[in-house]
């Protein structure tokens, strides 16, 4: 039987007892339901922004409805026009909020009534219409032909930016962040899941059966790559969930969003998720009882919200910066720093390659040294064990099985 | 057949092992009985490669025993070992799936073996929910799904009752009778010595006697019961080399040297009265397994 099926056998068990767990379940679906949730209070009642206005003309005004329409529009704001012959209807309306605004008047008695605070866009827009109208009516008064005036108008400040903020990277960034804090938190959680796992195989003794059947590191990648499948499953199910509820209620651009990054995300997540589940493997094998797990799992996941630190406050704020790009290679923090570069699109394939080749020379490296750590330590049942002795550096002391 | 040879194993100062010889042969249920601490459960792991000797090898079938040939013995390790969360049947199958078996297979031996062992209706129950001697004989069932080459069990009667450990003496025995190898360790001497074909007394890391049961009783003393009625204290005075041990009623023990003859001890008997009794006292396997801990056999 080759080292590949009993993997398979191994890793089949950890992932079938695993999903079908209630806590995997439950908290799976509340996942899902608070994300999708959250979307949709975002889409439908905090963001008003996306409906239209309720706007009356009444009287002169309304000879003013179509070119304000049209400028609101330029500014992203749909307005209804809906025309009044009475001022007195036109403000029961807007008291009873049915309107609005309700504008009335001509020239510099041009008058807007709201029932409380005024839409700063429609304000604007309308200030702009009516002026220009004055402006245009001078302009004839005094033989000036307004169109020549225009001319003479049509030209805006050039600005020039010495540190330019690029609105479409701010937002490409904020995404990279989330595929970095989405792996960041299920490398973390994960990560105790198989620590965990393995001090269970410990205290229930089992291990000493599976290691006359299995060699130390064959048992070590199953339980390994079961409880990455089960992450695996967990994550695309409500990336999935929030992304199709995000493009569906036009929250988030999915364009934005390429699919480069899409397949950086993932590639990242197998990747990092492998390279810390070895060493929290390592660490879990070195003690015997659960309740030992967060203290042996310390260092290793300090190491990763310290990879987590450098992407919030190194990464985020400036992706293109020497700093991001040698942490981007460090192997220990690529996982969540890279996604942050490649979202932004500041790293170029080659550097992506070498940290991925980085990366996973890394792992293999783990694989060694982390089976050592869990060969010599997985059959001492009792204490902690020593790292040298781990290592198998020291030969003495008995084990105490 | 299995070939233990000349294993030595250290842990710090303490020798665990010590120039441990001794083989099990096919069909042959092989008993390993020592104090606590003796190494029986380190040699056993050894045996499986669990734990690496320091010198010395383990032969199977007249070769070094090799990762694969490991893997096919069936193990029940001294500290028990299961899924507790995890139902009957699908432990089973996952250990025979271990072993190479295929999914059908796999389930159709577990199956098979769980009623064989009287478990049929609690295949779907979860491990933890069985009680000590059905999880016990579920621990049986995980060694021997895959169909092993050769058995080796540390403690496999510990806390069973006499009914749960005739059921495992049997099956034992069945597996023996297919010609395989079987060694086990027990503190039970009394089922070590009705259920085993050979034994070896390991002290101290050390295989301070082994044989079969009749070979290591015949290593006691001389001794024969003898009921003579008629006779009175002293009887066999007469009789060169025979000793008191003990005497109950008209039954007297005696304690012959090895030169004297115990048709002498018989018709000197005979001459006193009817002798209702003159039988061969041997040592159960209990009493010798206590002259050899306290004997000068050992050495330290």
């Amino acid at each position: 039987m080759n080292s590949q099926a009993l993997i398979r056998v191994i890793a089949t068990r950890e992932f079938m007892t695993r999903i079908r767990t209630r806590v995997f379940v439950i908290t799976t679906a509340l996942t899902v339901i608070a994300i999708g949730g959250y979307i949709l209070l975002q889409a439908y009642v905090f963001n008003t922004s996306t409906s239209s206005l309720e706007v009356g003309f009444v009287g002169a005004a309304q000879s003013i409805s179509a070119p304000v329409r049209a400028e609101a529009a330029g500014f992203g704001e749909t307005i209804n026009v809906r025309p009044y012959t009475s001022a007195a209807a036109g403000k029961a309306d807007v008291q009873s909020g049915t309107l609005d605004a309700l504008v009335s008047g001509s020239g510099a008695g041009t008058t807007m009534m709201v029932q409380s605070k005024v839409n700063l866009t429609l304000e604007t827009v309308l200030n702009d219409v009516v002026r220009g109208r004055v402006l245009d009516q001078y302009l004839t008064k005094h033989r000036l032909p307004p169109s020549d005036v225009d001319g003479q108008l049509a030209f805006s400040v050039s600005v020039n930016e010495l540190s330019p903020v690029n609105a479409a990277r701010v937002e490409q960034i904020v995404i990279g962040l989330l595929v970095a804090g989405v792996l960041y938190v299920t490398m973390v959680i994960y990560g105790q899941l198989v620590a965990a796992g393995v001090i269970e195989e410990k205290s229930n003794r089992i291990v000493e059966i599976l290691l006359a059947t299995v060699r130390p590191w064959q048992l070590m990648l199953g339980k390994i790559t079961g409880i990455g499948l089960v992450a695996l499953v967990q994550v695309v199910l409500i990336a999935g969930v929030a992304l199709v509820l995000a493009s569906a209620t036009k929250l988030v651009s999915i364009p934005t969003l390429g699919i480069d990054v899409v397949i950086s995300g993932v590639v990242w997540f197998v990747l990092g998720y492998l390279m810390y589940a070895l060493l929290y493997a390592a660490a879990g094998s070195m003690v015997s009882r659960q309740e030992d797990v967060a203290s042996v799992a310390l260092p290793v996941t300090l190491m990763l919200v310290a990879g987590w630190i450098i992407a919030l406050t190194v990464a985020a704020p400036d992706p293109g910066s020497p700093a991001t790009s040698v942490f981007s290679f460090i192997p220990l923090f690529s996982p969540v720093i890279m996604p942050v570069r490649i979202a932004a699109g500041l790293a170029p394939f080659w550097q992506v390659a070498i940290s991925v080749v980085l990366v996973i020379a890394t792992i293999y490296i783990l694989v060694a040294i982390a089976g050592r750590i869990y060969r010599n330590s997985v059959l001492r049942i009792g204490g902690r064990v020593k790292l040298s002795d781990a290592l198998g550096l020291s030969s003495s002391g008995k084990p105490v099985v | 057949m299995l070939e233990l040879s000349h294993l030595t194993k250290r842990f710090g100062s303490l020798e665990a092992l010590h120039d441990l010889s001794f083989d099990v042969r096919p069909g042959e249920i092989f008993g390993f009985v020592g104090a606590n601490g003796a190494g029986k459960t380190t040699t056993m792991r050894v045996v499986l490669g669990v734990l690496e000797a320091d010198s010395g090898s383990v032969i199977w079938d007249g070769s070094p025993i090799t990762f694969a040939a490991r893997r096919r013995i069936g193990y029940i390790p001294e500290d028990r070992g299961l899924y507790p969360k995890m139902t009957v049947i699908a432990q089973l199958e996952y250990f025979a799936r271990l072993h190479g078996v295929v999914r059908k297979a796999a389930h159709a031996a577990s199956i098979a073996l769980l009623e064989r062992l009287g478990l049929a209706d609690r295949a779907k129950s979860q491990l933890q929910s069985l009680s000590h001697g059905n999880q016990q004989r579920v621990q049986l069932a995980a060694a021997l799904v895959f169909s092993p080459d050769l058995l080796v069990l540390d403690e496999p009667f510990a806390g069973l009752d006499p009914v749960a450990v005739d059921a495992m003496t049997d099956v034992l025995r069945a597996e023996a009778d297919a010609g395989k190898p079987v060694v086990l360790s027990s503190h039970q001497l009394d089922i070590v010595e009705r259920v085993c074909d050979r034994v070896g007394i390991i002290n101290h890391g050390q295989m301070v006697a082994s044989g079969t049961v009749a070979e290591l009783t015949e290593r006691g003393p001389l001794r024969f019961w003898v009921d003579v009625p008629g006779a009175g204290a002293g009887w066999y005075d007469g009789v060169p080399g025979v000793t008191l041990v003990e005497q109950d009623g008209s039954r007297w023990l005696l304690q012959l040297a090895d030169d004297a003859g115990e048709q002498a001890v018989l018709q000197k008997a005979l001459t006193l009265g009817p002798v209702h009794e003159f039988r061969r006292e041997r040592p159960a396997l209990t009493q010798l397994f206590r002259d050899v801990m306290s004997g000068t056999a050992v050495d330290e």
